[in-house]
């Protein structure tokens, strides 16, 4: 591929970080009113809502500088996990193309959350804070083992090494399953947004957070989610392709990660308008036994199935 | 040879005790500890650029080879900072008073710290680590409060049980494989080693391992750790957890990798061990809510990682081929980590001193709101939480990354779950680092609205540190060159670090994350006023208590593993119970050797009896009639009168008379 064709795919890549995540949104929302009978707002609402946002002034609770800068640096953590993913195969940044860097940086959103959160003296914040934490504990080891089951499947951890690797096994079709689940539990979309809870703790660590700020840090949730999503479709994807060798490929590639992102999305607003809210000990039991799942996964990838 | 300035000024500062001024004492003898460790960096530099050293020193054989400067490196930075930090620290324990006492144990630490990892008899290797236990120990009743010496005795009755009863069999098998104390050599107990049959390797191997085990606190040896760091002023802490237990990890290197030598079924265990302390000792740290047995067991959590490292380059390097350059990978990734591991670690140690030397208290539950007014220590202390927690660009997060690789290439189901623990423990220490770091220094309380920042040569300690995690993050470059021993494929430049088709670029990362973050807060600059949090309009409320204390951040999860915690509890407390009953048969002992004799007739039953009552030696017991006879004769005869004299002498000769006629 030449590099005009590369530099086009990556600038695909910043358009549909930047601008796609509040649509999708917009979708679960028009997805979400159609199940309970309502019109529902425009697809761009979302996008209206965050605009409002960015045209209001915050309140500050605190002096601390860590207040201010959260939201920029999750911002900046989550567009940089989201470009370190393929689209079509082009990876828009490459600090690092694996499968750990890329865990850590989507990661970081959620660190600057819970250090915001705990700037403030406010206990509904910290609460929130504490919440998020605990789903993270729970969620990580389910995801490292899932990952160490995908490293194990394609003997590499380098994502391109694992796309073009990866052959189907069984224990590779329970990881995908599993790894659905995870992501999910990641995005914290609605039985699992206990830590941003808004009826229960007043929105956890954005509490405290209002106008350009808090716009800023919806932001950045809506772009991690995407994408945490766009992994997923990629590694559902990318491997059963075949090699991306002509630029006409590649853009079929993305046409596909493009329609199944937006077609994920209704089942996951779906998943959100049927479901109620878990309680954090609930969260807690049953990642625990995914994770135990995980374990005899890993121990059936071993076996060689 | 540089080392020998070094242990000169070790013993300069230790010489300084002899001041009779309490902080002259201590600000000279920690500043002599930090030229010290200065001199022990000059000397890695040097070996780095000219290659390995042999000499002597006051008749002692050292070697400095590649190996023992990473340890080096790791004891001079830690000393450094911690030394610089203990200038003004140490002020806090005044009313103890007692300068010297400090002043030596403190630089003989350092000073025997250094020569294990340089001495090349184990002769010389055994009582360098004896002079080490012995000085730590005495560091760490330093504060004498009663529960302080408690825990002192128990470190000390530990490691005499696991690692000097061990050690000194150790080197009688060494000896009688050798056959002479002059050649005690590394190189020499080697050959010999090669030769012998299985069991005497099984025997030399296991001793040692029992006792760098215990020293680096691994399971199940791990009870002594987070009491004795609690206990110890947190200089020393800083010193104990950074670099005192990377010694342990020398010798496993040098004394059983290389002089023993490895098999799979060896690194195997190794790494088992490291992956069980891993996850026990950090989960652990996540119900603390005392500051500094926090990082107790996180030392301890950390040591796994290294642990887990180094085994699996035990097991997969006599493979060789490519499960070979995974294993080189895996031990390097485990020296790094040790570095990385000192860094941080005695970094967020210093912080936690600073937050004590102001505040007066490590109690996690009570801090709150620092961040306001200690703003430097609190950036020094975020740095060092997201470096221990494993986020990029810091540099936990390389040598983290890299043990996961090694673990998830290693083929083996073992070691791969081993990566998977560590990866979701990684998780776990940044839950309660985020509690540690936003329980002190996060919300605003007024409790704490007075307290001054630290003097600055505290803030320079802490900020040695501090700063070495962010530029080793960035750079791994100028650090893996010396820590490369195991010739490890690893592939660095200035701006990427990595192993075959992985690797990771730092440089790169923060530039993009600098430019994205300022881009966006110059898009959306934010505008602001100021307002009060809300506390839904309540009048009565606490301000200082509107938050959740340390204590409550996880207790869901907690509760959910809390079988977890009563099996360790279990484990804890069989611990406990065989150090207990080693106390009482060393009590046994002593009741033959001394006497209670405030209250006769009492038994000697604890160890506050010991120290509490008056009590007599056996020695003095033997003396004592005698004693008692002069004393009195001393008290009595100047008052004595003429006549009363000549009636006890006329009495004398006649008894004596008497004597002789009856015989």
């Amino acid at each position: 591929m030449e590099t005009t064709a590369k530099l086009a795919f990556s600038f695909i890549g910043v358009l549909l970080t930047f601008l796609l995540p509040p649509y999708l949104d917009g979708i679960a929302r028009r997805v979400k009113a159609r199940l309970q009978y309502r019109r529902g707002p425009p697809l761009m609402q979302t996008w209206y809502d965050l605009n409002k946002l960015f045209n209001l002034p915050s309140v500050k609770p605190t002096k601390s500088a860590l207040f201010t800068w959260a939201p920029f640096l999750a911002l900046a953590s989550a567009v940089i996990g989201a470009l370190l993913l393929p689209y079509g195969n082009v990876v828009p940044i490459n600090v690092g193309f694996n499968l750990v860097v890329f865990f850590y940086v989507i990661l970081m959103v959620s660190v600057f959350l819970m250090l915001a959160g705990l700037t403030v003296q406010n206990a509904f914040s910290h609460l929130g804070s504490a919440r998020e934490m605990q789903i993270i504990l729970t969620v990580e080891p389910l995801i490292a083992i899932l990952y160490g089951v995908l490293a194990y499947n394609a003997g590499s951890l380098n994502i391109a090494d694992i796309v073009s690797n990866l052959h189907l096994t069984p224990s590779l079709v329970m990881t995908y399953v599993l790894l659905a689940y995870a992501l999910y539990v990641e995005s914290g979309f609605v039985p699992f947004d206990i830590a941003e809870a808004e009826q229960e703790v007043i929105g956890g660590p954005l509490s405290e957070y209002s106008g350009r700020l808090l716009g800023v840090f919806y932001y950045a949730i809506y772009i991690k989610r995407f994408a945490l999503l766009w992994f997923f479709v990629s590694l559902l994807v990318l491997p059963w392709v075949g090699p991306i060798n002509t630029t006409l490929k590649a853009a079929e590639v993305l046409a596909i990660q493009f329609l199944l992102t937006i077609a994920l999305y209704p089942v996951i607003a779906s998943l959100e308008a049927t479901n109620a809210r878990l309680r954090i000990d609930h969260v807690v039991k049953m990642n625990t036994r995914a994770f135990f799942a995980g374990v005899i996964i890993l121990a059936i990838a071993f076996m060689g199935w | 040879m540089i080392l020998e300035y070094a242990i000169g000024a070790f013993i300069l500062g230790g010489l300084v005790g002899l001041i009779r001024d309490y902080k002259a004492t201590v600000k000279a003898s920690s500043f002599m500890a930090f030229l010290g460790s200065l001199a022990l960096l000059w000397q890695v530099y040097s070996v780095y650029t000219n290659g390995p050293v042999s000499g002597n020193l006051f008749g002692i054989p050292l070697r400095i080879d590649n190996l023992s400067i990473v340890f080096l490196l790791i004891i001079g930075l830690v000393g450094t900072a911690a030394s610089l930090f203990a200038i003004n620290y140490m002020e806090m324990f005044e009313n103890v008073g007692k300068g010297w006492v400090y002043a030596v144990a403190y630089n003989t630490f350092l000073a025997s710290m250094a020569l294990v990892v340089t001495v090349d008899s184990m002769e010389y290797f055994v009582m360098s680590w004896e002079l080490m236990t012995l000085s730590s120990f005495i560091l760490v009743f330093f504060s004498e409060k009663l529960r302080d010496v408690d825990v002192s005795v128990k470190y000390y009755i530990t490691m005499h049980f696991l690692d000097t009863i061990p050690l000194f069999l150790a080197l009688g098998t060494a000896y009688s494989l050798v056959g002479s104390f002059d050649k005690l050599t590394f190189e020499n107990i080697a050959s010999a080693m090669a030769t012998a049959p299985f069991h005497t390797k099984a025997v030399f191997g296991g001793l040692l391992m029992i006792a760098f085990m215990t020293k680096s606190g691994m399971i199940p040896f791990q009870f002594w750790v987070a009491e004795t760091y609690r206990a110890a002023p947190t200089s020393v802490s800083a010193v104990m957890a950074g670099a005192m237990e990377k010694v342990a990890l020398y010798g496993l290197i040098a004394l059983i990798w290389r002089i023993v030598g490895t098999s799979y079924s060896l690194g195997l265990f190794v790494a088992v061990i490291g992956a069980i302390t891993l996850t026990v000792g950090t989960l652990y740290a996540l119900r603390e809510t005392n500051a500094k047995r926090l990082l107790a067991y996180h030392s301890i959590g950390q040591m796994g990682y290294i642990w887990l490292g180094i085994g699996i380059g035990m097991a997969l390097i006599p493979k060789g081929g490519f499960l070979g350059a995974v294993g080189a990978l895996g031990a390097f990734a485990g020296l790094f980590h040790a570095l990385n591991h000192a860094i941080f670690k005695a970094s967020l140690f210093l912080s936690a001193g600073a937050v004590e030397y102001r505040t007066g208290t490590v109690n996690l539950d009570e801090l709150g709101g620092l961040g306001r007014t200690m703003k430097v220590t609190a950036l020094a202390a975020l740095f060092a939480s997201l470096a221990i927690s494993g986020v990029p660009p810091f540099n936990g997060f390389l040598s983290k990354w890299l043990i996961y690789v090694s673990g998830y290439y290693s083929h083996s189901y073992v070691l791969a779950l081993g990566a998977v623990l560590a990866a979701f423990i990684s998780a776990a220490t940044l839950a309660s680092f985020v509690k540690f770091y936003g329980a002190q220094f996060g919300g605003d309380m007024k409790r704490y609205e007075n307290v001054k920042e630290v003097p600055a040569g505290m803030l320079a300690g802490q900020w040695i540190l501090a700063g070495l995690t962010l530029l080793i993050g960035l750079f791994p470059g100028t650090v893996t060159g010396i820590l490369n021993v195991f010739n490890a494929p690893v592939e660095t430049n200035l701006y990427k670090i990595g192993f075959q088709s992985v690797f990771f670029s730092p440089v790169l990362f923060v530039i993009v994350l600098g430019i994205l973050a300022f881009g966006l807060y110059l898009v959306f600059k934010p505008e602001y006023k100021e307002a009060k949090p809300w506390d839904c309009g309540s009048t009565q409320i606490d301000e200082d208590e509107y938050r959740i204390n340390a204590e409550g951040y996880y207790i869901k999860y907690e509760e959910k593993i809390g079988s977890f915690y009563r099996l360790g509890d279990w484990f804890y407390s069989v611990g406990a119970g065989i150090i207990h009953y080693i106390v009482r048969a060393y009590l046994w002992m002593a009741s033959y050797f001394t006497k209670i004799v405030d209250t006769p007739y009492t038994k000697v039953e604890s160890l506050d009896d010991l120290r509490e009552r008056e009590i007599l030696h056996i020695d003095e017991e033997v003396f004592k009639p005698l004693i008692r006879f002069l004393n009195i004769a001393r008290d009595v005869l100047p008052g004595i009168r003429l006549g009363t004299f000549i009636v006890i002498a006329l009495i004398v000769v006649g008894a004596i008379v008497g004597l002789l006629i009856a015989m």
